[in-house]
């Protein structure tokens, strides 16, 4: 019991590179039924999805690299090492399963 | 059986203990069984009646078989096989699977846990009365000949007025709504319990791997519910009032239906499999003598599992003619989560294959879920894949796939627990002569029942005909389905009659008989209804040794060995270390659970009847009870840090910031905006993908009205916080809370006004409908927020509400502050509606 108390937010950290993703297949799904709708044209609604994208892969590696490079405290014990180990690797998932799900798709016919 | 069996550990310490709890926590005798709030109670009901309803279900779903046994079979006509069919679909998901993996949880989670009860007994008892009303009323409707009959996922147009005129959907809409908020209730209690009402020391890296699979399951029911609580709620508002969400010929949209329904529909595969999940990561290690394989892989992939979850619902409606690109996101994302799922298989082999398994009862159904459910997992992938689904969409072969990840990966490992946990419930044994014969008659005859309708699937029969004509190559093919289906069924009732053998006839067993190392087993079985007569401390070096533990335990040697104040006690701990942080009293049973769904059900009833005026005087009642509920709630008067053993003293939960109303609020809003962002996710999708948008007349909100209701959201919020002020600087709160009243009313007023005055009307088009369900949620929760000041004003006249206990008025400051927020939204958007209307008129 001599660990450092773990605030209950850094909880949240276990969803966040899933809320990523979740941000991602909305934005995306969302994105390309605007430009189908409204008639985009093949290239520029590409682009669009192709940049959104991107900004969610790169808002999750910057996540990652942050939990990364702060280390597991350990004051926290390991209740800390524990949250800091799951933390990573759920971002890494999602870092995974945003690229696979949503990257290949991206080179289809756009709106047939 | 709330009396242990077993005689109580030595000596007259643990009697004595045991006769004080015994009396403070036992749910009294005759009717008095009808104010039971324990978690051993409910969840032991809970669990009797899901399996009713199973039953019920399994014979309907034996009525389909006899049916399709034989072409042009005149069993059934094609109007009671369409309800028959329904009913089978709709009481297995709504009525069984999902309440039953509910009460598995309330029964053992806070005995894994190593607690006493959950935060909120009232909650899950009332819970338990609304999946038992609603039930049946869904049963009723049945033997009356009006139950639901457009299939157990209800697509409009098929359910809407024009082809379903009578009852029967609305029966369907209504009864799940209903059993939802029992779903939903017991969501929010779970998460809370989970991460609030642990043994001390039970940090989340310590916490039973059941206790993950439980906790993420009820976080994806807050999620999952609403949108199709939404859904059924919109579609009983078009039946009954006209409004047309659903309907393409006054700007409505059938397809967004099928969104809000498969938004939970698919999460809803994942909730059922979870906790089994959960069951069988608990009963692996157990019987492979290790402890499991990749605990922390484990969690990783659960919480993978539970958003990949969500974000492949569409792969239920790849024919519904939506672009291949975005197809192709759900398609990828169907066969990604095969990877978390895979990462749990691969643990639970690895914990086999690294320890030395022996074999029991459990065991069996263990390696029937491994055969049964990877078989369901590659037919799952195969139709993830857009042109295999093309050729077998809406054929038996999905029937068959269904079955397989839903039927066979909930009823293997479910029977697995049900033998695996019976000793703890009956502190007996099974009759190993029935049980093992009963496992294979289920395996045999539950293969031979789906396993053909792969076959059928794949030569083109399409699932819900009543019959067929005998000339397609299909007949031998479904008599072998029929004959499987009472194989099964053989399988099942003699699971049955070895429960009832077991209880009369099974051999004792002493305490743990498998060998666990989870604290349910560290208790007397059957279970005291007080669950631990003191509550275990864990610590980072002992492993638990449930043997050991329960002497101790009994004699009073953990915490809160002792009674006080005729209260049930329990402890709330610090939710990540698990640091014992709150001295929670929970409430004595009590008849209002039973009296408020009775209420809910009269609302359900007269709204099902069409008696609108009534239902809302009912709906009235309602609230008034939930407000009278709370008015008695907690503690009326200070007491600061008491001893609670081992020479800890701690505040109770009345006097703390971090008390579990506090996260179940906010869990409750998670799900609240869920409902509000699929709401909002409505009106977009009817804005661009709804025929006759851009035709529809072009809305002119108040933008005065607009700004007059969110003026007095704001001033209500500010209110709220004065209060708050007032309160804990030991000021008089009243004006501040009449302030908060008068700007509500205010809100609720222009919000109204607003409705009134939409255009289109919402009879006439979706937009004006669309327009009218945003304005109504925001009147609706700042009608809410008006009980929440009743509740208030009436707890500070009775001194529930002082300096040091200002929790209701935190409460009432977030519900304000939320409301606030999607009324700011909801306004935005209704006066944004002409200027979306006039983008569409631009559109090629």
């Amino acid at each position: 019991m001599s660990e450092r108390p773990i605030s209950a937010r850094r909880l949240w950290w276990l969803a966040a590179g899933f809320a990523v993703w979740c941000s991602a297949l909305v934005a995306l799904y969302a994105l390309h039924a605007i430009g189908c709708a409204f008639a985009w044209s093949s290239g520029s609604l590409r682009l669009g999805l192709a940049v959104v994208l991107f900004v969610h892969l790169i808002v999750i590696g910057w996540m990652w690299r942050d939990i990364t490079r702060a280390a597991a405290d350990p004051d926290f014990g390991p209740t800390g090492t524990f949250l800091h180990w799951t933390v990573t690797w759920t971002l890494i998932t999602a870092l995974v399963a945003t690229a696979i799900n949503f990257g290949p798709p991206l080179l289809l016919a756009t709106c047939i | 059986m709330s009396e242990p069996v077993e005689p109580l550990p030595q000596g007259p310490p643990a009697l004595r203990l045991h006769r004080e709890l015994a009396a403070i926590w036992a749910t009294g005798p005759g009717l008095q069984r009808l104010a039971a709030v324990n978690h051993s109670v409910i969840g032991m009901r809970m669990m009797i009646t899901s399996f009713t309803f199973f039953a019920i279900a399994g014979v309907l779903g034996m009525l389909t078989r006899v049916q399709l046994a034989t072409p042009n079979a005149a069993f059934m006509d094609p109007e009671t096989y369409n309800q028959v069919f329904t009913m089978h679909g709709s009481m297995m998901l709504f009525l069984f699977a999902i309440p039953m993996v509910e009460s598995f949880a309330v029964y053992l989670t806070p005995k894994i846990l190593g607690t006493r009860d959950f935060a909120f007994p009232r909650l899950t008892a009332y819970g338990y009365w609304c999946y038992l009303f609603g039930g049946t009323i869904l049963t009723v409707s049945l033997i009356a000949g009006v139950a639901p009959n457009s299939g157990w996922f209800m697509y409009t147009p098929l359910s809407s007025n024009v082809y379903t005129p009578g009852i029967n959907a609305d029966v369907w809409l209504l009864g799940v709504t209903f059993v939802e908020i029992s779903a939903l209730s017991l969501a929010v209690e779970i998460v809370v319990s989970i991460l609030k009402v642990r043994a001390p020391g039970m940090s989340l890296d310590r916490m039973p791997i059941f206790g993950w699979y439980i906790l993420v399951t009820a976080l994806m029911m807050v999620v999952a519910f609403p949108p199709l609580i939404l859904g059924s709620i919109l579609l009983e508002i078009e039946r009954a009032f006209g409004l047309p969400f659903f309907d393409p010929t006054r700007g409505g949209d059938p397809l967004l239906w099928q969104h809000l329904f498969w938004l939970f529909g698919h999460p809803d595969v994942y909730i059922i499999f979870l906790p089994m999940a959960g069951a069988l990561s608990t009963i692996i290690p157990v019987f492979a003598g290790r402890p499991l394989v990749g605990y922390r892989a484990i969690v990783v992939a659960i919480v993978a599992l539970a958003f990949l979850s969500f974000g492949i619902w569409v792969h239920h409606m790849f024919t519904v003619g939506i672009p291949h690109l975005a197809l192709a996101f759900f398609s990828a994302g169907s066969a990604i989560v095969a990877a978390p799922t895979a990462v749990q298989i691969f643990a639970w082999l690895a914990t086999l294959a690294h320890g030395k398994p022996r074999w029991s009862v459990p065991m069996l159904y263990v390696f029937g879920f491994f055969f049964i459910f990877v078989m369901g997992g590659l037919t799952g992938v195969m139709l993830a894949m857009v042109p295999f689904d093309w050729q077998a969409h809406d054929t038996y072969f999905v029937v068959a796939h269904m079955h397989y990840v839903v039927a066979g990966a909930l009823a293997f490992p479910m029977l697995a627990a049900f033998y695996y946990w019976l000793p703890l419930l009956t502190g007996r044994t099974a009759v190993h002569r029935l049980s093992v014969p009963a496992f294979w008659l289920v395996f045999v005859g539950f293969n031979l029942t789906f396993f053909m309708m792969h076959l059928t699937g794949l030569l083109g029969m399409p699932r819900r005909i009543y019959t067929y004509q005998g000339n397609e190559g299909w007949n031998w093919l479904n008599l072998l389905s029929s004959v499987g289906g009472f194989v099964m069924t053989i399988g099942f009732a003699l699971v049955v009659i070895d429960l009832f053998v077991q209880l009369r006839y099974g051999r004792r067993v002493r305490r743990n008989p498998w060998g666990a190392a989870t604290l349910e087993w560290a208790m007397s079985i059957p279970p005291a209804p007080y669950a631990f007569a003191s509550i275990p401390h864990l610590t980072r070096s002992d492993a638990i040794a449930p043997d050991d533990l329960a002497l101790s335990l009994a004699r009073g040697e953990g915490y809160l060995g002792f009674t006080r104040n005729g209260w049930q006690e329990t402890l709330g701990v610090n939710m990540t270390t698990g640091e014992p942080e709150q001295l929670i009293v929970l409430p004595q049973p009590t008849y209002l659970p039973l009296f408020t769904a009775l209420a809910t059900a009269a609302a359900v009833l007269t709204l099902l009847f069409k008696f609108y005026l009534l239902a809302l005087v009912v709906a009235l009642v309602t609230a008034g009870m939930f407000v009278v509920s709370a008015n008695r709630a907690g503690l009326a008067r200070d007491f600061g840090p008491m001893p609670v053993g081992q020479g800890v003293n701690l505040p109770p939960h009345t006097e703390v910031a971090e008390a579990p109303a506090w996260l179940a609020l906010i869990c409750t809003l998670v799900a609240d905006g869920t409902l509000f962002t699929s709401l909002l996710f409505g009106t977009f999708y009817l804005w661009i993908a709804a025929p006759n948008w851009p035709a529809a007349i072009t809305p002119e909100p108040s933008r005065m009205l607009a700004l007059v209701a969110v003026a007095t959201l704001v001033v209500a919020a500010a209110a709220a916080r004065g209060s708050l002020r007032a309160v804990a600087t030991g000021s008089r709160a009243r004006g501040w809370i009449g302030l908060a009243v008068l700007a509500l009313l205010a809100a609720i007023a222009a919000a109204v006004g607003q409705i009134v005055g939409v255009a289109p009307h919402p009879r006439e088009h979706a937009l004006g409908a669309t327009a009218a369900a945003l304005l109504g949620y925001v009147a609706l929760h700042a009608g809410i927020g008006l009980l929440f000041l009743v509740s208030n004003f009436l707890r500070i006249g009775a001194g529930f509400i002082a300096s040091r206990r200002v929790l209701d008025l935190r409460l009432t400051r977030l519900w304000l502050d939320y409301t606030l927020v999607t009324g700011v939204i909801a306004m935005g958007l209704v006066l944004a509606l002409p200027a979306l209307v006039t983008m569409l008129a631009a559109r090629p």
